[in-house]
């Protein structure tokens, strides 16, 4: 039987009023009409519905759906040092837009980041919680570097600082850990780069699980090399990086894998049958009872009631594969 | 031949009165008549400012849309309209769904233009967003291949070019914010506007914005259109260098107001810009607007804007004696 997660972001909003509680608290957070308490409880009533659907459709390993984090980029950065957030950028080939954090001066790790929201999603869910960060080189390279001048000088301080994240991640309790680096799919040549910075988090991860996973395009052509990588487990987009699928079943892998073979930038739905029995054209290649299956990427792309047909598509599929494995 | 003609990128913020009308309609306490109505109404008032502030080429401002995407899928037989998905931050949008083969239901946007060209003498520009931006900002459960989605929303947006054209449109705009998504889908985009702007007789115009215009500029002289509309402000203006290195074969409309910004640029700054674009381009083929369209702003920004726009282009042309 072959596990399931998800790989972070998921709606924080759907088409009923009910569902839209966090956007009206922002508009009128906004406004000044309620306080930073009245929305940060907003905020944790719908991670708390997200950690429910989730846990209602079965998935193993969940997160708690980044609902706090306006990007992927200025949510870890604006709380190092030296990190100013500057203007809208858009976000690799999707039509979503970040906050650029512009770095003023060495960056350093000087407050936890993520621990609280991690601690408040955990005590919420039957289900391990897995953190997520955004990793060294995507945070470096998607950023305005005002101070180094060099990025891997900027990518090397930023491990420095979420491998400090991570530590204290992992002291609260998180067991699994995962570094998204997209990067990679658009600059393989960075592979060495993301290398140096996970040697660094992994020192910090403890017994932790720690998980790379890279989204938004194939791997084909450093597959190989990534097999090398610091991590316990390897995820991968299957679908928009169909392309790696040759290499990963012709080369294998010992390292678990997640198999991001449901589509999260399209609302087209998956037969469960065809997912399972695609991946069980692996069976041999890789170790898929310790591997995981999951969406391409964070299934915020998609409206809410899509995302949960493509969490009920995925256990479905893992079911399926149970049967045939 | 007139030189530093002045427009507008295509949408103008909404009055109040017409935002309450759209929450009301969305929730059935309208109807569309009575919306349809306060559209016009709004439409009719922008397209008096224009004239009143001595804009060239008009738009009709898009009060009648939401998203520009999605106003035209709906129009579209063919696609669905999902639920919201989120841009950034707090705004969200509801994106369409191609779920079958696209087919064209009637002229989309005609009847719009045809409104606004009635109430002015002067030419109102045709708007369509483009094939390549209806595409990437749609899911596609149907053709299974961005091409095939792409090229089929390009042959029925040829239909309405040329139903915008039949209606009297002399200037036909393509609007592409989506341009630079993708490097590698540069020849696909080329060859989608193509399939629109084939035969029309009407002067072409293709506009796109926020997007690394290095890596694209080997792009611009391959774009099958007469006019080119980008964002020059925002960007820094970084890109008349490259334009002095590498000539464009073709008009440019270039935007001098950031429509980003709360920030009224006064009209000293503004003659700056268009006299830092005059060291590159002829003054006939040097159009003046905004970055974008300024839905984003409210009314009285937009309006403050435009007017010195307008004025800085007039300050321009007196210094210099152009027609």
């Amino acid at each position: 039987m072959v596990h399931t997660t998800v790989v972070g972001n998921y709606p924080r909003i759907g088409d009923s009023f009910e569902e839209q509680s966090l956007r009206r608290a922002i508009a009128r957070f906004d406004k000044g009409e309620i306080k930073q308490e009245d929305l940060r409880e907003a905020e944790r009533e719908v991670v708390k519905g997200v950690l429910r659907e989730q846990q209602d459709a079965g998935i193993e390993v969940v997160t708690d759906g980044q609902v706090t984090w306006y990007d992927s980029q200025s949510h870890i950065a604006r709380k190092l040092k030296n990190v100013e957030i500057g203007g809208l950028v858009r976000y690799f080939d999707t039509n979503t837009y970040y906050r650029q954090p512009v770095i003023r001066g060495a960056v350093e790790w000087k407050e936890p980041i993520l621990v609280d929201e991690w601690k408040f999603a955990q005590a919420n869910s039957k289900a391990p919680v897995k953190a997520v960060l955004t990793g060294p080189v995507t945070l470096a390279s998607l950023a305005l570097d005002k101070h180094y001048g060099k990025r891997r000088a900027l990518a090397s301080d930023l491990a420095t600082a979420l491998a400090e994240e991570v530590r204290g991640l992992v002291r609260a309790g998180a067991a699994y850990i995962q570094i998204d680096e997209p990067i990679l799919t658009s600059h393989p040549e960075d592979l060495p780069l993301v290398t140096e910075g996970l040697d660094r988090i992994r020192a910090a991860k403890g017994s932790a699980h720690l998980a790379l996973f890279i989204f938004f395009g194939a791997v084909a052509k450093i597959y190989k090399d990534l097999l090398q990588a610091p991590v316990d487990s390897l995820g991968l987009d299957l679908v928009q990086g169909a392309a790696t699928w040759a290499a990963l079943a012709k080369i294998g892998s010992k390292k678990p894998l997640a198999l991001g073979v449901v589509d999260a930038r399209n609302t087209k739905k998956e037969d469960p049958g065809a997912v399972a029995k695609k991946v069980l054209e692996l069976r041999g290649a890789i170790d898929l009872k310790g591997s995981y299956l999951s969406p391409s990427n964070g299934l915020e792309f998609l409206p809410r009631n899509r995302a949960q047909e493509k969490l009920r598509i995925l256990t479905s599929a893992a079911k399926k594969i149970g049967v045939g494995a | 031949m007139s030189s530093l003609l002045t427009t507008s990128v295509g949408s103008f913020p909404k009055p109040d009165y017409l935002m309450r009308a759209r929450t009301k309609a969305s929730k059935g306490d309208l109807s569309p008549e009575e919306l349809r109505q306060l559209e016009e109404k709004a439409t009719a008032e922008w397209i008096r400012f224009q004239e009143d502030i001595g804009m060239d080429i008009l738009v009709d401002g898009e009060q009648y849309r939401g998203d520009m995407a999605t106003y035209f899928a709906e129009n579209i037989e063919g696609t669905e309209i999902s639920g919201l998905v989120r841009s950034y931050g707090n705004r969200y949008y509801k994106k369409p769904i191609v779920v079958d083969e696209l087919r064209l239901r009637g002229p989309i946007s005609v009847a719009w233009f045809e409104y606004a060209q009635s109430r002015t003498k002067k030419p109102v520009k045709g708007m369509i967003t483009g094939p390549y931006t209806m595409m990437d900002w749609s899911f596609d459960e149907h053709y299974g291949s961005r091409e095939e989605t792409c090229l089929a929303f390009a042959r029925l947006l040829h239909q309405e070019a040329i139903a915008l054209e039949r209606a009297g449109a002399k200037v036909i705009q393509v609007d592409e914010p989506a341009l630079s998504s993708r490097f590698e889908e540069l020849p696909l985009l080329v060859k989608a506007v193509g399939v629109v702007t084939n035969g029309l007789t009407a002067k072409t115009v293709l506009h796109t914005c926020y997007g690394n215009y290095n890596e694209i500029f080997e792009y611009f002289n391959k774009l099958p259109v007469d006019q080119l509309d980008l964002e020059m402000s925002n960007s820094g203006l970084d890109l008349l260098d490259r334009f002095k290195q590498e000539p464009l074969q073709k008009e440019i409309a270039f935007g001098v107001v950031d429509v980003h910004s709360h920030v009224i640029e006064p009209e000293s700054l503004i003659r700056e810009r268009i006299e830092r674009a005059l060291t590159i381009f002829e003054p006939p083929k040097l159009f003046i607007d905004p970055d974008c369209g300024l839905k984003t702003r409210s009314v009285e920004e937009a309006q403050a804007k435009l007017r010195n726009m307008v004025a800085a282009t007039r300050a321009v042309r007196r210094a210099r004696h152009l027609t």
